[in-house]
Order: C-alpha cells, then sequence, then structure tokens
C-alpha cells in the first residue's frame, strides 16, 4: 500500500513541479523587463532592445521558449548569467554548499529543540512554564528574521563580541566554524520551533487524555516513560507532515540571513541576482527552490502515510 | 468554570494586553511620526551631536526623524496588500463553497494548492525585480502570494454557513440572491474574517519588511524602516540607533498584532470546525 501511495504522490508531485515552471516562466514572459532590457541596460535604444531579444530567441513565441527552457532545464543547462557569462547551473553548484550545511544544522538545532519544548508545555499545562512557552511561541512567530538577526547581531557580535557579525573575509568549510554560523542558525530555527513546538503540545496534549495513556499509567509505567515512549510518538504525524512547510520556511529565511551574515550561498546569489536583473540566473534559483519545495512536501506525505495511513488516505 | 478554563482566560487576557501595548507604540510612531516632523538639516554619516538625540544614518540625516517618518509606507502597504486580499479571495472562496458542481469547486480552489507551492520570499523578489518597484507592483505581488490561504478559509467558512437550516429556509423564502449572499453569508464570514485579519496583516508586514530589507523597496529615499536596518548596518558599532531601533519597531508590531488576534483567530477557527464536526 505504501508503494501505491508514494507512487501517486509522486506523480502528483511531478505534476505540481511542471505547474510550478509554468507559473514561474509566466511570471517572468508576463512582467515588463527582461534579460535583453537588463542587458541593453538604461536608456538604452529600442533598436538595440529588439536586436538583443532576437539574438537571445526573446521574440520567438512563448510555447518554443518555454520548451527550449525546459529541455535545457532537463539537460541540467539552466542558461548564462547575464552578468558574469558564467553558466547558471555552475552558479547554483558552487553556492549550494554554505545553504545546505546552514538548512542541515538548523533541522538538527530545530527538531529535538521544538520536541523538548512542546513536551514540556503539554506536561506543564496550566502551569506558568507553559503558559511561558505558549506566549513565547506566539510572539516570536510573528518576528521577521531580517530583524531578529540585526538585534542579536547588535548584541552578542557588535556588544558583547562573541560571534562574528558577517561572514565577510572568512574562508574555509562553514561546519568548522561555529562563530560564523551559531547566529544564523539560530534566527533560522526561532519561527519554525514556535509553530512546530505548538503543534507537538496540542497533539501530545489529546494523547495524553487519551484512555490508553491512561491504562499505562494505572499498570504503573513512569511517567517519562508513558511520554517518550508511549504518548510522544503517536503525537508526531502531524508534526512530520508540518515538517514540509518548516522546509519553505527555512528557503525564506535562508535567503535573509544569508544576506545579513554575507555566507554566499543561494540566498545570497538571489539577491544578487535581484539587485543586478540577471532573470536567467533568477529563473534558476526560483525553479530550484520551487523544486526543492514540492520535493519536501512529496516525502513528507510519504513519511506521515507510514506512520499514520489512515489520515495518508483521508488527505 | 475548571482551573485550567480559568487559567487559560488569565493568560489570554494578559497576552491580549501585552499585544495591544507592543502594537500600540509602533503604530503610533508609524501613522502619527510623519505628522510630528519634517526632515531637517544633514550632518556627518554615522555620528552623534546636540542636533542629533540618536545620531546620523548613513546619508547624515537625523536618526529619530527617520524613524518618525519610515514605519507609515510599510504599515500602510501591508494594510492595503491586506485589504486586497480579500476583495479577490472572498468572492473566490464563497464562489467554490456555493458552487453547485463539485468541478467548478475543484477548478477555483486547486491552482490555489500550486499558487501555495510557490516559495513567497522569491517569487516577490522576482516579480519586484522585473518591474519597476512600485508601491502598486509590491502591494499587488503580496496580495496575491497572500491569497490562497485566504481564500481557503473563506471558502472552508462559507461551506459551512452556505449548508445552515437558516440558509436553506432564505432559499425557500425565495430571497434575493443579494440577500442571502450579501446579508447572511458575508455577515457570518465577518468575525472569523475580522480575527485572521490580523494575522494576515502580519504576514503582510513579514513579506513587505523582508524584500524590502533585500533591496526590492519602492522607497528610494530610504526612510521605510527595513531600507534603514539595511542601509544603517555599516555603521552598527558607531550608532547602533539607526538599526537597533527600526528592527525593534518591526518586532514589536509583528509580535504585538500576532498576540493581539491570535486567541481570537483560533477561537474562530476552532468554531468552523466544531461546527463542521455536528
Amino acid at each position: 500500500m505504501l508503494a501505491r501511495y508514494a507512487g501517486t504522490r509522486l506523480t502528483v508531485g511531478l505534476v505540481q513541479v511542471l505547474g510550478v515552471l509554468v507559473v514561474v516562466f509566466s511570471i517572468a514572459a508576463a512582467l515588463p523587463g527582461d534579460a535583453a532590457v537588463v542587458i541593453a541596460g538604461d536608456d538604452a535604444d529600442p533598436r538595440r532592445i529588439a536586436q538583443l531579444r532576437e539574438l537571445l530567441g526573446l521574440d520567438r513565441p512563448l510555447s518554443v521558449q518555454f520548451g527550449d527552457w525546459l529541455t535545457g532545464l532537463l539537460g541540467g543547462d539552466l542558461g548564462t548569467s547575464v552578468v558574469s557569462g558564467r553558466p547558471v547551473t555552475a552558479m547554483l553548484g558552487s553556492a549550494l554548499a554554505p545553504t545546505l550545511t546552514l538548512a542541515a544544522l538548523a533541522f538538527v538545532v530545530l527538531v529535538p529543540l521544538a520536541l523538548l519544548l512542546g513536551v514540556v508545555a503539554a506536561v506543564r499545562r496550566g502551569h506558568r512554564v507553559h503558559r511561558a512557552v505558549t506566549a513565547l511561541t506566539v510572539a516570536f512567530y510573528a518576528a521577521p528574521e531580517f530583524a531578529v538577526a540585526i538585534v542579536l547581531v547588535a548584541v552578542f557580535a557588535v556588544g558583547l563580541g562573541w560571534f562574528a557579525p558577517t561572514a565577510v573575509g572568512a574562508g574555509g568549510p562553514l561546519l568548522m566554524q561555529p562563530e560564523l554560523w551559531v547566529l544564523p542558525v539560530l534566527v533560522l530555527v526561532i519561527r519554525p520551533v514556535c509553530s512546530l513546538s505548538r503543534l507537538v503540545r496540542s497533539s501530545l496534549i489529546t494523547t495524553l487524555d487519551s484512555e490508553y495513556i491512561r491504562h499505562t499509567r494505572r499498570l504503573g509505567v513512569p511517567v517519562r516513560r508513558v511520554i517518550w515512549r508511549h504518548a510522544l510518538p503517536g503525537s508526531l504525524t502531524p508534526a512530520t507532515q508540518h515538517l514540509a512547510r518548516v522546509a519553505d520556511w527555512l528557503l525564506g529565511g535562508v535567503v535573509v540571513v544569508e544576506a545579513v551574515f554575507a555566507l554566499g550561498g543561494l540566498g545570497q546569489l538571489l539577491v544578487s541576482a535581484v539587485s543586478s536583473r540577471d532573470i536567467p540566473l533568477l529563473m534558476g534559483l526560483v525553479t530550484v527552490f520551487a523544486m526543492i519545495t514540492v520535493a519536501v512536501n512529496t516525502v513528507a506525505d510519504i513519511v506521515a502515510f507510514q506512520l499514520n495511513p489512515t489520515a495518508g488516505l483521508a488527505s | 468554570m475548571t482551573g485550567s478554563t480559568f487559567l487559560g482566560r488569565a493568560s489570554g487576557r494578559s497576552r491580549v494586553r501585552i499585544g495591544a501595548a507592543l502594537t500600540a507604540v509602533p503604530l503610533a510612531v508609524a501613522l502619527l511620526g510623519p505628522l510630528l516632523t519634517e526632515p531637517g538639516a544633514r550632518g556627518p554619516a554615522f555620528t552623534y551631536g546636540d542636533q542629533w538625540l540618536l545620531g546620523t544614518d548613513s546619508e547624515g540625516r537625523d536618526l529619530l526623524t527617520q524613524v518618525l517618518l519610515g514605519g507609515r509606507s510599510l504599515v500602510l502597504v501591508a494594510a492595503a496588500a491586506v485589504a486586497l486580499t480579500y476583495l479577490l479571495a472572498v468572492p473566490w472562496g464563497v464562489a467554490a463553497a456555493t458552487a453547485r458542481r463539485r468541478i467548478v469547486d475543484e477548478m477555483l480552489m486547486r491552482p490555489l494548492d500550486l499558487l501555495l507551492s510557490l516559495p513567497s520570499i522569491m517569487v516577490l523578489l522576482l516579480a519586484v525585480a522585473l518591474t519597476d518597484a512600485d508601491l502598486l507592483v509590491l502591494t499587488v505581488t503580496v496580495a496575491v502570494l497572500l491569497f490562497p490561504d485566504a481564500a481557503r478559509l473563506v471558502r472552508a467558512s462559507a461551506l459551512h454557513a452556505a449548508h445552515t437550516p437558516a440558509m436553506e429556509a432564505l432559499v425557500l423564502q425565495q430571497e434575493t440572491w443579494w440577500r442571502r449572499q450579501l446579508g447572511y453569508l458575508g455577515r457570518s464570514l465577518l468575525p472569523i474574517l475580522a480575527a485572521d485579519a490580523g494575522l494576515r496583516f502580519v504576514g503582510a508586514i513579514y513579506l513587505v519588511a523582508s524584500a524590502s530589507f533585500l533591496g526590492v523597496s519602492a522607497d528610494s529615499a530610504g526612510t521605510d524602516w527595513a531600507v534603514m536596518i539595511d542601509r544603517n548596518r555599516a555603521g552598527l558599532a558607531l550608532v547602533p540607533w539607526g538599526v537597533v531601533l527600526p528592527a525593534a519597531l518591526i518586532i514589536a508590531l509583528a509580535m504585538g498584532v500576532n498576540l493581539l488576534f491570535d486567541s481570537g483567530a483560533r477561537a474562530a477557527t476552532r468554531e468552523v470546525s466544531t461546527r463542521k464536526w455536528r
């Protein structure tokens, strides 16, 4: 049954990716600026723009352009940057390592922290710990990453000198330099920790009130064992599905965090592509980010189905 | 009333109070600030002096003046985007909920799933980068990004209201379409939309401020709070207020509105889900 569900979900995922590509391409085509306008520069002669359009193939029908772009994408060719002249695929490849390191570190911190906060808030219902955790998670959930990042940099990097304010001038792998990644990871996890811990808390409260858990308590099973071994695993299905949404947030957060801390990953590449209006690079970046989002959603659905097949089929 | 309910209400009340206080300060600065001040003489960048209480910014302007001037565009763009979101989402969601054929409902709602799978910040950056960044493009793009989620909420709420005995009675009484859809359905959606609007406003603030910080802002003068943070970062060690103060105001506004509306939104959506159960 899992294989069948996974097959269906992967097919839906592929259709979604194709839909996203159509949308991204349509947005880029519908908006007034294109690569020819960017290359021609400000106050360019319309004839020069027309020549460039012809040279870049932008005067062809949209369906033909999309077909070519899609064929290129399938062959790993996303075009050439109009600013640097380098292949977009190569630029994406070289910027991938810092982004993946940041995202992986954020996940390693996020999951245990969210579980711990969710469990504490659920077990201490009505207690001031529960109220404090709830209020803090509601409040910090809304705070934009860049604003939090800048306040943390002002206090912990500039004020106290504990961490580096940015990665400018730093070399070597990011993972080996905690003074560079502690603040970015902290900023990245604040928002998802708030939502995930709330989900774990509410789900765990429901499970703790169930007859099954009451029965295990009556049997004399220690409280900690009841919570961590019996109640928590059964409460994780909604949180697993929510992790897919978290991945979307992390992607958005990574863009901002890399810009604040100058970490040189995909996010910073995106910001420079926006400021220089490098359209082929922008298209490549948005495509990669959208494909990651759809892939993560698909995997999360399959994992959730494995944890709870009934809920998976219902959704 | 059980103990936990009482505690829940007490903590809910204090959360609303804290939320109101956190919202009032940045909102007052944003809306009243431009009435209280006007741009003054410039001095050296990132410096303190008798003329400049909090110091000067990257272009030598008085920071206090810039802070007072910089919130209005952020708040107004976010508010306009939320209004536009509901202008699109309400008829869309109601049309899907009241469609006689399931295929119409599916055709209206399925494409929204696709929009939801697009990374918001990236679409915003793409849209604003490919146009001449102006307030209209920024507002419309943010509204389009907030629209799918809002339309789903409207549809879920309208679905319940459209199938109540009261609605059936209105149909049997041959009441006009306007009276049924606006008079009854529209009115039953109001409490849910009112509770949801705050959270949607926080989402809009988040997107507009993040985009402005990343350089896609309609504010070329650099007075927007998010733009101020970006431009004054270089002088963080010299004049921290140029960065910390606008950041604190944005955080306070987002946190405050979220605290203020969160319990209301949860109660409203709980109401919808409880009704669906019945």
